[in-house]
């Protein structure tokens, strides 16, 4: 008997009711996710039906809501700035992490236990408790309301995860490689940079993605350290910002279409790397 | 003097500890933050607006605010209620995907999208459907459609009212978070021994016997994990009542309401706030390790 069928469903009354139960949770995780398309290429007529029910697929389908946003200069400004900033904390944290994560995985550091819970309690530390003492800290080193202040705090929540993912990625090369090269006379950083880097790179490439969506779609921070009525906005912000009393549900649904689109189709490519991080020391 | 010999194990040492050098970034940009949160989150929570400090006039002003009050049980009932209903919503799930089937593999991608979802964009999805001027719920709820029965009469303001703002807040945070749980109780019940199956199996075990008996005791680590880590999640939410229950908060709205609002008037108290939603979360894990103790003892007892 094989592994995976010591706790399937074998009855044909049981194997319907597993059938229903997946086919009604694949269902209940797609609907909100049919639904924000839905509403994204909706007309007006479709959003405002005056008490009829709303259509489940628009009556006249139209991408009138993306090419307003595509040329409204505002929301152009606001996808750079994320991008800068994204960008930026992705330079950062692999410039901080990578060679951490390369010690931690490589060498045979004191203390190494608590470091590792010192670097994942970052992350256990509530984004919401830590925004004001870093918001009151970077008013009086005047990096409130600039990229560089955002940048520093996005760096602050991806440095644990390029660590980590880091660590895995550099782990799994065999130490055989490293010997024979030390044997040949290479130092650390011919080691590092000719030899491993190279190697770790799909693993790197990974966390590098996985910090690049963590500060396009964050908001706490951003909401906390950019000025609202400043020049620096960015997209999440700018989503916010339409969320009013009575807002256009279509431009709500494209906005947030365009702010998750990248996210979903990265966060495929980094499945891999995205589950073990965020399940690493779960189970014993 | 020391002599030669007795310094050379000093020298060996700082030879292995040398190439650790480019662990220091890191351990330094960490470590000066968590000194910055830590202390201006100290200072600022017993500190005043006129500079007395040491005081605790900041932590008698919030605990005199209703509104802290409130947020401090909306809160408790947010992590008490959300925690179980993410953990078997994970199990079911998990137990959904754990047997091979045609296209497995894509299934279990399709169950973790909502990972993949910004928070701020489900929470912005759930705001629209649950509108209460033409939202997609009430016309649902109202019967309006074929396929689903007529429950209520006119429509509701879902986030105009405390426990149905929160609830749909809820709902958003364990839509999003629940493949997390999902993956990790799968991981727990991968690991179990497949002899373990065929014994209960050969005993005449059928399938929920198999799931009370074999499954649950031996993922009772990763159902502790999901608690765990879902519960400190719960404490720290924020966007889905940021958005969805408006001026209902949770502790984490109710810091952002003190500092945003009133030109930074009440920064004093949102700092004592976040130091009171960080004590929360510590006692509660330690709560938690105490009775996950207690459990473990009550098993090893039975065993």
């Amino acid at each position: 008997m094989g592994k995976l069928d010591r706790f399937t469903p074998t009855s044909p009354l049981k194997r319907l009711v597993w059938t229903i139960g997946i086919v009604a949770t694949a269902f209940m995780v797609m609907a909100p996710v049919y639904l924000l398309v839905k509403y994204s290429i909706s007309d007006m007529e479709s959003i405002n039906t005056g008490g009829l029910p709303v259509p489940l697929w628009p009556y006249h389908p139209t991408f009138a809501v993306f090419s307003y946003l595509f040329t409204d200069p505002e929301f152009w400004q606001v996808v750079l700035n994320s991008l800068w900033i994204a960008i930026g904390t992705v330079l950062l944290s692999s410039l901080l992490g990578v060679p951490a994560a390369y010690v931690l995985a490589r060498y045979k550091v004191p203390f190494r236990r608590a470091i590792l819970i010192g670097i994942i309690s970052v992350r256990l530390f509530p984004d919401i408790s830590s925004v004001i003492p870093i918001s009151v800290f970077f008013i009086s080193l005047n990096l409130y309301s600039s990229f560089s202040g955002v940048i520093l705090a996005h760096t602050l929540l991806a440095l644990p995860y390029v660590i980590f993912i880091g660590m895995s990625a550099f782990e799994g090369i065999p130490r055989d490689i490293e010997e024979q090269a030390m044997t040949m006379g290479a130092n650390q950083f011919q080691i590092f940079f000719r030899i491993l880097l190279p190697i770790a790179i799909p693993g790197l490439a990974a966390a590098a993605i996985y910090t690049f969506l963590l500060s396009w779609d964050e908001f706490i921070f951003a909401h906390f350290l950019l000025d609202p009525g400043g020049k620096i906005q960015t997209l999440t912000l700018y989503l916010r910002s339409r969320i009013t009393f009575q807002p256009p549900q279509n431009l709500l649904a494209a906005i947030s279409v365009c702010l998750s689109l990248p996210v979903i189709i990265f966060s495929f490519a980094v499945q891999k790397y995205m589950i073990s991080g965020m399940t690493a020391g779960s189970v014993k | 003097m020391k002599s030669g010999q007795e310094q050379f194990p000093s020298a060996a040492r700082l030879k292995s500890i040398l190439p650790l050098w480019p662990l220091l970034p890191a351990a330094f940009y960490l470590i000066t933050f968590l000194f910055v949160v830590l202390s201006y989150l100290l200072y600022l929570s017993f500190s005043t607006a006129s500079g007395a400090f040491p005081t605790l006039a900041t932590a008698g002003n919030v605990f005199a605010m209703n509104e802290f009050r409130q947020a401090f049980v909306s809160t408790l009932l947010f992590v008490i209620v959300g925690t179980p209903l993410e953990l078997v919503a994970g199990l079911a799930l998990a137990m959904l995907i754990y047997k091979p089937f045609f296209l497995r593999s894509i299934v279990r991608t399709l169950f973790i999208i909502p990972l993949a979802v910004p928070g701020l964009v489900t929470a912005t999805l759930l705001f629209i459907i649950f509108d209460s001027n033409g939202g997609f719920m009430n016309h649902i709820l109202m019967g309006k459609y074929w396929f689903f029965p007529h429950v209520i009469r006119h429509a509701v303001d879902w986030r105009g009212a405390q426990w149905s703002a929160l609830s749909v807040a809820m709902i958003g945070k364990i839509w999003r978070d629940v493949p997390i749980s999902m993956l990790i109780l799968l991981g727990g019940i991968n690991a179990i021994d497949p002899e373990l199956f065929d014994a209960a199996k050969t005993m005449g075990a059928g399938l929920r016997q198999r799931f009370r008996y074999v499954i649950l005791p031996l993922i009772i680590p990763a159902i502790s994990s999901v608690l765990l880590l879902r519960s400190i999640e719960m404490w720290k939410e924020f966007i889905f009542p940021y958005i969805l229950a408006g001026r209902y908060h949770l502790l984490g709205t109710l810091i952002e309401f003190l500092y945003m609002e009133w030109g930074g008037k009440y920064e004093h108290e949102a700092a004592f706030v976040a130091l009171v939603l960080v004590g929360c979360i510590v006692v509660s894990v330690a709560v938690f390790m105490f009775l996950v103790d207690i459990v473990r003892r009550m098993v090893s007892d039975v065993r």
